[in-house]
């Protein structure tokens, strides 16, 4: 520990420590721009500059770590110059005039600095050339005229998200932030992920949705999880009026640290489908607006006749994004009181119930997403964390630099391979093979017969089995998007070489809820054979085509759903519920984490939240459904731990 | 003691700081037991007295020579010279123009405008000569700062009640933020 004094204030912190770091524990509010807790520290903009007893020039307080007996000035006369020195500098190198821009107000950390000097005007004019404007991204807008060339954007997209899209050109005043080598935003191998935007301390990177909608300080904020899969991001959202203004990644957030994919921050705000706003009948062939208590008559008029009729009964589905406790609520009026025999979830298990069955006899073999920051080796398969699940993508991404091997096998190449030397593309299907070479090379026996069969060189798999033998800590990351006809053949190899390897193993699943599915047994594949009538809780996900088509024939069916769709449209009795952000629920993420997803907006008048709508009907069935559903979720063994 | 004299003029601006100086509403009379309003845009007398005065106000930046001639004028017959608003500050919205050649600017303005029908460039010798527009303290030496676009009504009563009885006042905290 060392002992410092900061203005009039004494300290003990431990050795390490940046000055920056030791003046906040103190209590010392020290101006900056290009600093921000999630990156490493830079020393670019020189806000931070501090008097050190001693030191011959001001030194950067974000940079320097502190020494024993350090004597620090954060408020003398020089300090306060070079401080209104520095941000005049700033502000007359490209075209910072408020009146023009979005984050004038309260969003702008530049203007914001520049109050906390007191400066009313700077004396150095702009030499008034003028910067290019990129508006090719379908985001965001890259205004270079205010940009402070801090390279916040430039770290976070090498550091948090590890796609070092974002870099400088040129030097001096002709210095450019530049996507790749030059090109536009919007053809470059930009991933839309948004960090850039988020992080930005003026106004230079534009949010196409939000700019103009309102200051921070104007909109209310709650923080809440992304539903997009089964991460579970913690999220920011911004609202004003029951209006979304902005998605923000919680700098807080323990499982993503204020990363979000586009899934996460741009898609949601993109919602083009037509809202359902009342429940609606089938009469005269056409839909028609009802009452909910008439809606939920004519539903059990016609379950009534199929009450436990098994295959000639009720066939049920619901979404994988659906909250846990609806989740349980809806297998128990289905399955126990209903008596349905086909009682499952969008998912049909796709992602979960082969990992289940090991789960059922060895008890959880996977570890959570935070080992993956300790892997000196991760293989990824059966998956494309690239296209789903993309945050976990760069969680591995971000390691690269570090000098963690990184093996990605897919069949096609994947955004993943331009990072890393050991992407491996297979043979369609024969993931299978690929495993059983790496087996065998592993053992020391001969890998040629699978590895031919697998499409890899048998040279290939040894130098791939070289580097998971000797890694230290390796993880695979594993989806089972493998050959139907050999899933369960595939997972056991994978788990074999996985024991024999030492290795931990992570999978990503399905949906937000994918977990809590599988749990609650909701995994069955989506048969209708005779059954007569159907209800579909569809929430706000979109249908499938398949499940479309397997209701073709279906006499009466029910459709629990937030959005008009081709299945609303098919649908004798269409029940509006609420979206992902006008309830509140439990999620289990992938690795499971329990999480509560809280409810940021008001839902329109007409419409039920899920949960409503499924006690709803237990009551007109006269019945009171059992509310623990977190024992029911832990009554089978899980492929993870459930806090 | 006699009312300090306070004169006040616009140029490259839109008036909106003006607007905003009679925003301060009922006080106006409270300011005006205060000073005494020798000129202004907006009453009969347009200069400053040749004799002077104490307190000169500049809304607008400066953007030709008709300008340059007002705010050297309002320099030379006043004791302290306050920059009103974000034109006279830094040039505001009007320094837009500053990214684009003045031939650019005029060819905009009097030829290629949707609505403008044979647009010509004025060239009478009488008018004033277009410029870069410029900061009031690029062209003469400013004593007070007051930003904001524009300035609220409370800020510049603030100053003027301040000026009026003799401080130099300070623009901070709330006063100082953009809204």
């Amino acid at each position: 520990m060392y002992q410092l004094k900061i203005d009039d204030k004494e300290i003990e912190v431990p050795e390490g420590t940046t000055v920056l770091k030791a003046a906040g524990m103190a209590g010392v509010e020290i101006p900056t721009l290009c600093d921000h807790p999630a990156l490493e520290p830079y020393g670019g903009c020189r806000l931070c500059l501090v008097e050190i007893e001693g030191a011959r020039t001001l030194q950067p307080a974000c940079t320097l770590p502190v020494s024993d007996k350090m004597v620090i000035k954060t408020q003398t006369e020089k300090v306060k110059n070079a401080r209104k020195f520095i941000l005049s500098m700033i502000f007359s190198e490209r075209n910072h005039f408020c009146p023009y821009c979005q984050v004038s107000g309260s969003d702008c950390e530049l203007q914001n600095a520049a109050y906390g000097e007191g400066m009313t005007h700077w004396p150095i004019q702009p030499n008034w050339q003028p910067y290019p404007v990129d508006a090719s991204h379908p985001y965001f807008v890259l205004e270079h005229n205010r940009c402070i060339l801090c390279r916040r954007c430039v770290r976070a997209c090498a550091e948090l998200v590890g796609n070092f899209t974002l870099g400088m050109e040129e030097r001096g005043a002709n210095t450019l932030l530049v996507a790749d080598l030059g090109v536009p935003l919007g053809s470059s191998s930009c991933i839309s992920c948004g960090v850039c935007v988020q992080i930005c301390p003026t106004g230079a990177l534009i949010d196409r949705w939000s700019a103009y909608r309102g200051q921070e300080k104007d909109v209310s904020s709650t923080k809440t999880i992304c539903l997009g899969c089964s991460i579970g991001c913690g999220i920011e959202v911004l609202h004003r009026d029951n209006n979304l203004i902005k998605i923000n990644g919680d700098w807080d957030a323990e499982i993503n640290g204020g990363v979000l994919c586009d899934v996460g921050r741009f898609i949601p705000m993109d919602e083009k489908r037509n809202r359902l706003a009342t429940p609606m009948i089938r009469k005269d062939g056409g839909l028609k607006a009802a009452t909910w208590d008439e809606a939920l008559s004519v539903v059990m008029e016609n379950f009534k006749p199929f009450i436990n009729k098994k295959e000639n009964g009720i066939a049920a589905i619901a979404s994988t994004r659906l909250p846990a406790d609806v989740l349980y609520y809806y297998k128990q009026v289905f399955e126990e009181i209903l008596g349905s025999n086909m009682v499952t979830s969008t998912e049909e298990g796709r992602y979960t119930e082969v990992l289940s069955e090991f789960a059922e006899d060895k008890g959880p073999f996977e570890v959570k997403l935070s080992e993956i920051q300790k892997a000196d080796t991760i293989m990824t398969i059966g998956l494309d964390l690239t296209k789903d699940h993309q945050v976990a993508g760069f969680f591995i991404k971000r390691l690269i630099p570090e000098g963690t091997k990184v093996i990605p096998v897919s069949y096609e190449s994947s955004g993943m391979d331009a990072f890393t030397h050991h992407s491996m593309i297979i043979e369609r299907n024969e993931d299978l093979a690929f495993i059983q070479a790496l087996d065998a090379a592993i053992t020391g026996l001969d890998c040629s017969q699978f590895s031919e069969k697998s499409g890899v060189s048998s040279q290939e798999i040894t130098e791939i089995a070289n580097l998971l033998d000797r890694s230290q800590n390796l993880v695979i990351v594993y989806g089972t998007d493998f050959n139907t006809k050999q899933k369960k053949e595939t997972v056991q190899s994978l788990l074999k070489l996985a024991k024999k390897l030492n290795a931990k193993l992570i999978s990503p699943k399905g949906k937000a809820n994918s977990l809590v599915a599988e749990q609650l047994k909701l995994n069955k594949s989506f048969n209708v054979n005779g059954h007569k009538a159907a209800y579909v809780a569809l929430g706000d996900e979109d249908p499938s085509q398949a499940i479309i088509k397997k209701l073709e024939n279906i006499s009466f069916l029910v459709v629990q759903a937030s959005y008009h769709s081709a299945l609303t449209a098919k649908a004798d009795v269409v029940l509006p519920v609420t979206n992902w952000l006008e309830q509140s629920g439990y999620y289990i993420t992938c690795d499971g984490h329990v999480q509560l997803a809280n409810k940021s907006l008001q839902s329109p008048v007409d419409v039920k939240t899920n949960k409503e709508v499924v006690l709803a009907i237990a009551d007109q069935l006269k019945i009171i459904v059992n509310p623990v559903w977190d024992k029911a979720v832990k009554l089978e063994k899980s492929v993870v731990e459930i806090e | 003691m006699s009312k300090p004299k306070v004169a006040t003029d616009w140029m490259a601006g839109c008036a909106g700081c003006h607007m905003s100086l009679l925003d301060i509403d009922e006080r106006i009379l409270q300011v005006l037991e205060l000073i005494d309003l020798r000129a202004s845009p907006i009453t009969d007398l347009k200069e400053a007295d040749e004799s002077g005065v104490v307190v000169g106000v500049l809304e607008g930046g400066i953007n030709n020579t008709a300008n340059e001639h007002q705010a050297k004028l309002m320099r030379s017959r006043c004791k302290i010279l306050v920059a009103l608003g974000d034109c006279a500050v830094f040039g505001g919205v009007p320094a837009m123009r500053n990214f684009f050649t003045i031939e650019e600017s005029l060819r905009r303005a009097y030829i290629e405008t949707e609505s403008t029908v044979d647009g010509f460039i004025p060239t009478d010798p009488e008018l004033a000569v277009p410029t870069r527009v410029r900061a009031v303290s690029e062209v003469v030496p400013v004593d007070i700062h007051v930003p904001g676009c524009p300035p609220s009504a409370d800020v510049i009563f603030h100053v003027l009640s301040e000026l009026a009885q003799g401080r130099i006042p300070e623009i901070k905290d709330e006063n100082l933020h953009w809204h």
